[in-house]
């Protein structure tokens, strides 16, 4: 994780390799473009895996009482096809977009951290299969996508279903937070000279909101997988209600993370849409400020409306009004975008290819699947309908009509860059034509099964009036969906082969990844062109019109930031929701036992309990060495800066002995409380709490092992002082852990909050 | 519900003290601010108008030991909203020239580290509703108007480096980003801790001293003692959280529209490059 690994890839990738294959060329490869591809490709395969599923489940309701599935298949399959639509195409295919072209579009020769970018890869590559394997038991997971409790517990799902579901998302996760880390700091670090943030294209502005999003609200899935985890594998019951856990908590923290996600899926498309709606028109985007504006109000308020999820849970009236009017508030500034694109286009010179064609296609099809979103937010509608074919089909016509419009487009608009020919455009208007029909058939009629109150996730249903004929309508629309893929499987390959010579910028677009060859060279520009605008390339080839001799946009200050501290603080930010989220569910847990409101509290307090298991004074003055650690810490960054060898590795050796000895202390704690029979799945407390201390115990043991690296770093003399950024941002971990060691003493062992 | 808007009932306290607080800041304001624009006098009309309603209409009334939720929006008044405007009515000419002297400087330079103006608009909220002290101000009346002038003082603190009326000492817009959104978080894990929680917050609501005859009246609307309470952490969370998101859309706004004539100027008169300088 060292800038240094810019140059060294690039040379990994200009060196001929004699001897590997071209396999292993990509295999080991560490350049964006080809991570970014790989991404795609992956991602087009569990398209074609999650499609085949769906058209299982549309085979089996296209008739009445039909036989064709089983309920137990039919339950696997819907569960794995919107993991698999969620975790597995969509997340990754933005990605791997976002991988190709920040950095082209930015200005960039390479990404932040490639060896970091690829190590995401591989998480997602291998947990997505391991996540697959589980079909190989005999039982794919089966609880839904969103694996509610009690079903998705032990006592309901017995089979290792959703343990593969677990551990695969858990392993995916770290891959998708990685990867975020590193678009982010991409983003804010690598921009050509001249390009503000203000000045970057809505593209890349989203894909840095949706970096935001997932390395802020990915840890709160975290949280909850690990707590079902423990829950499955070491008998405690966080989630269990029949031994004081709560099954609500599950829903809060699926939510915490799963309404970000619908954003994480979402703002991307705004950001491809709203590069090609602006190439397409001729014009420069309507309100440019006022769509990346809006995208941090979503992002913002996304945190907030989780529990319109939750209507039907009962979390009372407030409640509810309250995540009502959040929800419809988040519904603002996105519905006032569409009047963004559409402005673009009014009075555009429209060029109608393919590309718009899916484009406003999207368009329509969101304002839908937004319509109905606002419906669900009254919550009244939201007791009728959920659970009904009503909230497939809103959230098909966001995510389908709304992402995979998108993507299409996106894929129209860039192919050319990546591969150097156009996409045939007759094949394209035959795909889109089919998508259309084949889409709007298969859910706008899920809108009436729905109101006519067909539940979802049920295998099969009754011949009721009129359910026969709208379920079949909607099979026949996906087996239009699927020609439709097919055909631009078809496109694909027929133009890889034998498509139109793109050239550098075939459509004269704006933005800079169209400054350079189709497809780049591994360094991506020959020269970085010069930016004043908001769209460079356009300044460039029609110097007459220059949009900066127009109009001024705020000039870039130069201001970058330091890789190492930018990764650094976006890992704690992500790690400080995890623990967070524990240290809620400890508070949660732990209060319950106190007297009702209103009453007078009972003598028996659960911190009389806690102090009978817990030895406070002692872990205090383990605690105590803990903190002291930090200090020594900062003596010893210190020393490094002002070059004093031996003073720095004194320091920094006290450091690690410090460390050492409170995870000492840790261990004498917990030796004592097992051998009183205490363990984690005794009761809630302990569940909670060997949660809590065991995953911070492990946070110090892998800071003790960064702080052993940079020790012999510092001893071989490696430690030079320009490298003190990488130094400091060991340290910037290190503080937090013990910052969260304060958090959690104060409030498990001090009983504050109590 | 007539009642809560009917002036002469015993929910509305027209001989409450806070008039003379009224009238002293208005005196001063005219004193100072002679010129003023519409736009101000209309931002000081709203914080008077909110500081007047705070004590004298029902949420003044209720919030004094009969409803936590009442006593919330209080503290939101005081804290954000009065604050928020009394900063906006001032003239950035006349402040500028009073924070131009040296110790104004050092004094407004300070109030600008995000560090102080978010722990203590935080620090305030988290500290008064430790149960014991909520309890204690609830019941005792001038610690009560303690509790009160220190929200009214941490609001300042809190809105001064995003919108203090001297530029100078506004956050570079990422760190004010960060400095709201994050305080946006605190005040929503107070506001879930408050909602969610099984334990009397502020025992002083639990069982209200009914002294002007109205508690069947809220029972009778379905405000018993854990609704409200559930009520007020709902209060402390959403409106708090929407405020500090619209300041960030004022923030973006003028980040967006920081369009300068000199190019390469590095303006070190910035705060949070001060702040960078530091380290
Ligand atoms: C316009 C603003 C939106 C509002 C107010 C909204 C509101 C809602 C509500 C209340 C539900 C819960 C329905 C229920 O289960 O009873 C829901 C479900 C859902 N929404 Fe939205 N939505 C909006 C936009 C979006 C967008 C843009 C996406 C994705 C890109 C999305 C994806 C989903 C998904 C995936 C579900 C179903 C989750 C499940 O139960 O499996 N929504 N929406
Ligand atoms: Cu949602």
């Amino acid at each position: 994780m060292t800038t240094g690994s810019v140059e060294e890839s690039q040379l990994t990738m200009l060196e001929p390799q004699p001897t590997s294959t071209r396999m292993l060329d990509w295999v080991s490869t560490l350049d964006h473009k080809r991570i970014g591809i790989m991404y795609i490709l992956t991602a087009v395969f569990y398209l074609a895996v999650g499609g085949f599923e769906a058209l299982l489940m549309r085979i089996q309701l296209a008739f009445p009482n039909n036989t064709f599935l089983s309920p137990e298949m039919f339950n696997q399959l819907f569960t794995m096809h919107g993991t698999t639509m969620v975790f597995l195409v969509g997340m990754p295919v933005l990605t791997g977009f976002a991988n190709y072209f920040v950095p082209l579009m930015i200005g960039a020769r390479d990404v932040a951290f490639p060896r970091l970018n690829s190590f995401g890869f591989w998480m997602f590559f291998f947990g997505a299969a391991l996540l697959h394997f589980s079909f190989l038991t005999g039982s794919a997971p089966n609880a839904g996508w969103f694996s509610y409790v009690p079903l998705s517990s032990k006592a309901y799902s017995s089979l290792q279903g959703v343990d593969y579901w677990i551990i695969g998302l858990l392993i995916m996760g770290i891959g998708s937070v990685s990867g975020a880390i590193n678009i982010f700091a991409t983003i804010i670090n690598l921009r050509a000279p001249g390009m503000s943030l203000q000045r970057v294209p809505l593209f890349v502005w989203m894909m840095l909101m949706q970096a935001i999003l997932i390395i802020l609200a990915l840890p709160a899935l975290n949280s909850a997988l690990a707590m079902l985890l423990i829950d499955r594998w070491l008998g405690s019951a966080f989630f269990d209600p029949t031994r004081g856990g709560s099954a609500v908590l599950w829903q809060h923290y699926f939510w915490i993370f799963g309404h970000p996600e619908v954003y994480i899926l979402i703002l991307p498309g705004f950001g491809m849409i709203s590069e090609v709606i602006p190439v397409f028109s001729r014009k420069p985007i309507y309100g440019y400020t006022f769509i990346a504006a809006s995208s941090v109000a979503i992002v913002l308020l996304g945190y907030g409306v989780w529990a319109h999820h939750m209507f039907a849970v009962g979390l009372g009236m407030y409640a509810d009004i309250f995540f009502a009017v959040g929800s419809l508030l988040i519904a603002i500034p996105t519905g006032i975008k569409v009047f963004n694109w559409t402005a673009t286009l009014w009075g555009g010179e429209i060029k109608f290819n393919t590309s718009l064609h899916f484009a406003i296609a999207f368009l329509l099809q969101f304002v839908i699947g937004g319509l109905t979103g606002i419906m669900f937010a009254a919550v009244p509608i939201d007791w009728q309908l959920t659970d009904t074919y009503f909230v497939v089909a809103h959230f098909h016509y966001v995510l389908i009509g709304g992402l995979v419009f998108a993507l299409f487009s996106a894929a129209y608009y860039w192919f050319p860059k990546m591969t150097g020919r156009m996409l045939n455009e007759r094949i394209g208007i035959l795909q889109f034509w089919l998508w259309v029909l084949g889409f709007n058939m298969t859910f706008m009629v899920q809108h009436f099964l729905g109101m006519m109150g067909m539940p979802r996730r049920v295998y099969t249903y009754a011949d009721n009036p009129g359910w026969a004929l709208l379920n079949g309508i909607a099979t026949l629309g996906a087996v239009f969906m699927a020609v439709g893929t097919l055909v631009f499987l078809w496109n694909i390959f027929k133009s890889l082969h034998s498509g139109k010579i793109a050239g550098d910028n075939p459509w004269d677009a704006f933005t800079l990844e169209w400054a350079t060859t189709s497809p780049p060279p591994p360094e991506n520009f020959p020269v970085i062109p010069e930016v004043k605008s908001r769209r460079p390339v356009w300044d460039i080839n029609h110097p007459e019109y220059a949009d900066w001799k127009k109009e001024k946009t705020p000039e870039d200050k130069g201001r970058r930031g330091n890789l190492a501290k930018i990764a650094a603080w976006s890992f704690i930010a992500s790690e400080a929701v995890f623990f967070l989220l524990l240290l809620v569910a400890y508070v949660v847990f732990n209060t319950k036992l106190m007297a009702p409101v209103g009453e007078a509290s009972s003598p028996e307090t659960l911190s009389d309990v806690t102090s009978s298991v817990l030895d406070v004074k002692r872990t205090g003055i383990f605690s105590l060495f803990l903190i002291t650690s930090s200090l020594t810490f900062w003596v010893a960054e210190r020393f490094l800066k002002a070059g004093k060898k031996s003073a720095f590795v004194f320091s920094l050796g006290l450091t690690i002995l410090l460390g050492i000895i409170f995870l000492g202390g840790q261990v004498w704690e917990y030796t004592g409380l097992l051998s009183n029979g205490i363990s984690i799945n005794s009761d809630l407390f302990s569940a909670t709490f060997f949660t809590v201390t065991g995953f911070h115990g492990i946070h110090v043991t892998a800071g003790v092992i960064a702080l052993f690296v940079m020790l012999l770093m510092g001893l071989k003399g490696n430690l030079s002082s320009e490298k003190t950024h990488v130094f400091g941002a060991v340290g910037v971990y290190w503080h937090f852990v013990d910052v969260v060691w304060i958090a959690v003493f104060g409030i498990i062992y001090l009983g504050l909050l109590q | 519900m007539s009642s809560y808007f009917d002036l002469t009932s015993s929910l509305w306290k027209w001989d409450s003290p806070i008039w003379l607080l009224v009238l002293t800041l208005t005196g001063m304001y005219f004193l100072l601010q002679r010129s003023t624009s519409g736009k101000r006098g209309a931002a000081f009309s709203v914080a008077m108008l909110a500081l007047t309603l705070a004590y004298i209409s029902p949420i003044g009334v209720l919030s004094d030991g009969y409803l936590f939720s009442a006593h919330v929006v209080q503290h939101l008044l005081l804290l954000l909203i009065i604050p928020l405007f009394l900063l906006l009515s001032l003239s950035e000419s006349a402040m500028e020239s009073l924070f131009s002297r040296p110790f104004m400087n050092r004094l407004g330079s300070v109030m600008a580290v995000p560090f102080l103006g978010w722990l203590s608009g935080l620090g305030v909220m988290w500290f008064w509703h430790i149960p014991s002290f909520c309890n204690a101000s609830t019941v005792n009346y001038s610690l009560g108007i303690f509790r009160d002038a220190t929200f009214l003082l941490a609001g300042l603190a809190f809105w001064w480096p995003v919108f203090s009326p001297v530029k100078r000492y506004h956050l570079n817009p990422s760190v004010a980003v960060a400095y709201l959104f994050s305080a946006c978080l605190a005040c929503t894990l107070l506001g879930i801790y408050i909602t969610f929680t099984v334990i009397s917050v502020c025992p002083a609501f639990a069982s209200p001293v009914d002294r002007i005859g109205i508690l069947n009246l809220l029972y009778d609307q379905g405000l018993n003692p854990a609704t409200d309470q559930r009520l007020g952490g709902l209060l402390m969370w959403v409106p708090p959280c929407s405020l500090y998101v619209t300041a960030i859309m004022v923030v973006l706004k003028r980040w967006y529209a920081d369009i300068e004539t000199v190019p390469t100027s590095q303006t070190t008169a910035n705060p949070g490059s001060l702040r960078e300088a530091h380290q």
